[in-house]
């Protein structure tokens, strides 16, 4: 089969021609997106940083001039400092887990096992549940003389309980979100051809060693897109932590997350000005995060 | 011909709409849309709301009220609509918020309209009334309230063998007694929210108040209030496996509760076969309550401001209010509304009842501070002392 | 060696391996089974408890003491659920099409496609996830109601046409497919956008499947952006997840209702990834490469 590369090279202006003619549909492919954030996105994201330099209420400008006295009280807050070893803690815990359990359960329903789309959706079922309905039903499961409890001989409160929450919450996301993280995983198999596992088994190789030297780097695509997306979520976690404090944060701070520090600034003390100090502070260290991830993780097959 | 009887044809019909709109026009300006916002605590209120309005649209021809619902983050959606200048014309406005709402700038001061439409202010409790005033200025008329009462579960208290308590020192030891004749197995005596909202009340039946929280007073009522807990005479709902005190209460794993108005209903449907007896809040030094209440207010950027007022004004006065104390939601906040029968334990804590929240700007903020100290002050992580610096410096914003 | 079958699993049979080839299946059932359990409790306490009376409702037993069916009814006759789940589902056909077409064309030119600045527009995509609701959120709305898109569906429409992560996932799958089959179709004198849809589309089917599903679930579970946007007014245009919040009350909850609408929630996203997700079955990949 003759290949591009067998042919010889055009001559340069055409050359150009082509590139040009490439870069022209590439942005008109992705004008409207680009559009869509820019308005809905970027646009609301710079009036955050414009008006994080006033003080500014519901109605607009307040009195008080300009100046970086909402970064300050921001960066000073112990709430704040509370609120990013809380999340830090959550995220640390969610993410692995999940990416974990649902690559796992990707492979188990790869497999050529009888009743596999049963499988398949039994474990993308919790995931299917609206976050308010879910964290509901959790709060009955993990209350103290709940169904959890009675089943482990415990009495402790789950999600009241400072010490515990925390990772009460981890384990009720992680078991909500793996059955989403396994359907990446399972598109993300899919891709991978089976010439691949063909040649593996011709050189006699085990199982395990199939995985961790052929599938999983194979996955690395999926891996990024997992790692950014669903670590990006974990450090933006709002709603369990809202429901299950009655958005107090508490108890003694120990449901504070970042989002839940800007939403209160902005919807609880109507300073708009502070919110978005938090919000830019938060999206900075969000951003450098996810540039490390795409460093590292992300970079382009050669 | 034909051409020309075409278009003769068009300009009569196009007269004949335009004529047909004006009419429309007019006879729709002649009807002003004004709308009215709200939460709803439980289906009875929706329906009760709704017998409500109907009776206003009923009565004044030329405004039509609507009333929707918001099922969500109350504070949240209004905020959004605040900003947008889009908000509703008539709305809620809790007592813990007022402050914070009218310094943004979103309230309408009412004192004009109630000069020129002769409204009878002096109908209302002052202390409620006042809960919606910054100096002398109006900014919402209370449409009803709830303080907190003692709830005492019949059959357990039988056992102890007690009277139901009235002071500080007779909770203690009928919960004491209780304790001691495990009358309550899985549970304890008293259920205690971690919550402001139900201490402050003890706060001031020791004599105490929000403005000086550092005081003597102040400490020993909140070191009683934890103490109970620390005794083992009392513990928070979410260790008895409730969500809230009258749950716990429901569930039988809690015999002496203070909660409001809101429990009967809850018990009546959720709990039906749970004995139970509503008695006066307590006294320490003195007779201590809060009185939780929510207006009708009327927003700075309404529509029809006058139409607005007519509905506001009626929604309050004696005609609107004695049909929303029909089912007994809530008590009266006018003195010539009776409450319905049977409430009499709560109408007992009127000359005691200190407002949630009134007045201060800060609270909303304040608050969540209150309590998350709260819950560190119960699991002992944090002293009484502390906390109420803490609260005292967040109130001051 | 051809393979002209179109694989079904991604292990291939392996002769000799067949002890272990049993015991790694009866573990793998054991543990699925177990796993498959633990996932389905939820379902089960709701179906249990819709059924139940309110009273009873609060009991962990798992029989319903008495059976009743006044629940489901309510939710039926007394609030409006059919009309909810239509709203819903027009919000979803809608903003799933949207999303696929914007999406796929979009993740295949950040993948494909060479023009300056790509990188840093996707790092500007990318950076759009990390914006919380939140933070947002005024902007967004006084936006929409100056523009009068709020109080019905466009403003919400609007907002969702499409998605970073939909985007992002395109692009992901897409950098997976060889470059072989560009070549061929470029070979063929095939433009860009025929190839896009011709060729690189259909080999995208299961990294579509999962956009389908997941945005779909996502437009239907979606609470806050419809309560802000349209969620003030009649309950016309309530969604089920709106109609589902006029069941929570502060002080009571009505469960039984909840759980019945709860389940009716539940089923069009459990309908379309049940019809969605066989398509994640099929080396199409490899059939098409050989030959």
């Amino acid at each position: 089969m003759a290949t591009v590369s067998d042919a010889a090279p055009p001559p340069r202006s055409s050359m150009l021609g082509v590139r040009l003619r490439e870069a022209g549909w590439g942005y008109a492919f992705v004008a409207v997106p680009i559009a869509v954030f820019g308005l809905f996105f970027i646009y609301p994201f710079g009036y955050a940083v414009y008006i994080s330099f006033f003080h500014w209420g519901i109605l607009g400008k307040q009195a008080g001039g300009s100046g970086t006295f909402n970064y300050s009280k921001v960066l000073h807050d112990p709430i704040f400092h509370t609120a990013l070893k809380n999340v830090a803690e959550y995220t640390l815990g969610v993410v692995p887990l999940t990416m974990a359990l649902g690559l796992s359960l990707a492979l188990v329903i790869n497999q050529k096992i009888r009743g596999r789309n049963f499988f398949r959706s039994a474990f993308y079922f919790p995931s299917i549940a609206s976050s308010v309905a879910i964290t509901t039903i959790a709060l009955y499961i993990f209350n103290s003389d709940g169904l959890f409890n009675r089943i482990i001989g415990s009495q402790t409160p789950w999600f009241t309980t400072a010490s515990k929450v925390t990772w009460a919450i981890v384990g009720l996301n992680t078991w909500t979100t793996s059955g989403t993280v396994m359907l990446y995983y399972l598109a993300g198999l899919q891709a991978i051809s089976n010439d691949v596992y063909e040649a593996a088994a011709l050189d006699n190789t085990s199982a395990w060693r199939t995985f961790w030297k052929i599938t999983f780097p194979l996955l690395r695509p999926v891996h990024f897109f997992v790692l950014v997306v669903f670590g990006v979520g974990a450090l933006k976690v709002f709603d369990q932590q809202f429901i299950v404090s009655g958005g107090a944060g508490g108890p003694n701070y120990s449901t504070y997350t970042p989002v839940l520090y800007i939403y209160r600034a902005a919807f609880s003390s109507f300073d708009f000005g502070l919110a978005a100090a938090a919000g830019v502070v938060y999206f900075v260290i969000i951003f450098a995060v996810t540039l490390v991830q795409n460093l590292t993780v992300g970079r382009r097959e050669a | 011909m034909r051409k020309r009887s075409g278009v003769l044809l068009g300009l009569l019909v196009a007269l004949v709409l335009l004529a047909a709109t004006a009419q429309a026009a007019t006879h729709r300006a002649a009807v002003t849309n004004v709308t009215l916002a709200g939460w709803s605590s439980g289906p009875d209120e929706d329906a009760l709301l709704n017998q409500v309005i109907a009776k206003f649209n009923a009565t004044h021809k030329t405004i039509h009220a609507e009333f929707s619902v918001i099922n969500g983050d109350y504070g949240t959606a209004m905020t959004a609509r605040f900003a947008a200048h889009n908000p509703p014309d008539v709305f809620y406005v809790d007592s813990s918020v007022v402050g914070a709402w009218e310094r943004q700038g979103v309230l309408q001061p009412l004192n004009s309209y109630v000069k020129t439409s002769k409204y009878d202010t002096s109908a209302f409790f002052p202390s409620l009334l006042g809960a919606f005033m910054s100096g002398k200025t109006i900014y919402g008329f209370p449409k009803d309230w709830s303080p907190l009462a003692m709830e005492v579960n019949k059959g357990m208290l039988g056992q102890a063998g007690g009277k139901a308590p009235t002071t500080w020192a007779q909770l203690q030891s009928v919960a004491q007694q209780m304790a001691n004749k495990n009358v309550v197995p899985g549970g304890k005596p008293i259920c205690l929210a971690a919550d402001w909202a139900r201490m402050l009340a003890f706060i001031y039946q020791g004599g105490g108040s929000l403005t000086n929280l550092t005081s003597p007073a102040v400490a020993n009522a909140v070191s009683f209030y934890v103490g109970l807990i620390s005794k083992g005479l009392a513990v928070t709902p979410d260790k008895l496996g409730a969500g809230w005190c009258g749950e716990a209460l429901g569930k039988q794993k809690a015999a002496i509760i203070f909660e409001g108005n809101w429990l009967l209903p809850y018990m009546k449907s959720t709990y039906p076969n749970v004995q139970y007896g509503v008695f006066p809040m307590i006294k320490g030094k003195t007779g201590g309550n809060l009185a939780f209440t929510v207006s009708y207010s009327m927003a700075k950027d309404a529509q029809n401001k006058q139409a607005a007022w007519t509905l506001l004004s009626w929604l309050t006065s004696k005609q609107g209010q004695t049909i929303w104390m029909s089912k007994g939601l809530a008590l009266p906040s006018r003195k010539d509304v009776k409450a319905i029968g049977g409430r009499q334990a709560f109408l007992s804590a009127a000359p005691f009842a200190h407002g949630w929240g009134f007045g201060n700007p800060n609270f909303a903020t304040a608050y969540t501070v209150m309590n998350n100290d709260l819950a560190a002050v119960i699991s002992g992580s944090k002293s009484v002392q502390s906390m109420l610096s803490d609260a005292a410096a967040a109130l001051k914003g | 060696m051809l393979q002209t079958s179109v694989a079904t699993s991604a292990e291939p049979y392996i002769p000799g391996r067949a002890r272990s080839e049993v015991i790694r299946k009866a573990l793998a059932y054991a543990v699925v089974i177990l796993v498959a359990l633990i996932f389905f409790v939820p379902f089960v306490w709701t179906l249990i408890t819709s059924f139940k009376t309110i009273p009873d409702s609060v009991n962990v037993s798992l029989i319903p003491h008495p059976w009743t069916t006044s629940a489901w009814r309510t939710i039926w006759t007394d609030y409006d659920f059919k009309r909810y789940i239509e709203n819903s589902l027009f919000l979803a056909v809608v903003i799933v099409g949207c999303n696929l077409v914007l999406a796929g064309l979009g993740g295949y030119a950040f993948a494909r496609l060479k023009f300056p600045g790509r990188e840093l527009l996707f790092l500007l995509v990318l950076g759009t996830l990390m914006v919380p609701d939140q933070l947002r959120l005024i902007p967004v709305f006084v936006m929409l109601t100056n523009w009068h898109l709020i109080g019905n569906f466009s403003g919400y429409i609007f907002i969702n046409l499409v998605t970073a992560t939909n985007l992002f996932l395109m692009r992901q799958y897409f950098l997976t497919i060889p470059k072989d089959f560009e070549e061929a179709a470029k070979l063929d004198g095939a433009g860009y956008f025929k190839t896009f849809w011709r060729i690189m589309l259909p080999l995208a089917l299961p990294a579509i499947s999962t956009l389908v599903i997941l945005q779909f679930q996502g437009t239907w579970n979606d609470f806050f952006w419809p309560l802000i946007l349209f969620g003030q007014g009649s309950p016309s245009h309530y969604t089920v997840q709106l109609g589902l919040a006029e069941l929570r009350f502060t002080y009571s909850t009505l469960w039984p209702q909840i759980c019945a609408g709860s389940l009716i929630a539940i089923l069009p996203v459990l309908a379309i990834f049940l019809a969605f997700q066989r398509y994640f079955v099929g080396g199409v990949v490899s059939a098409g490469v050989k030959g």
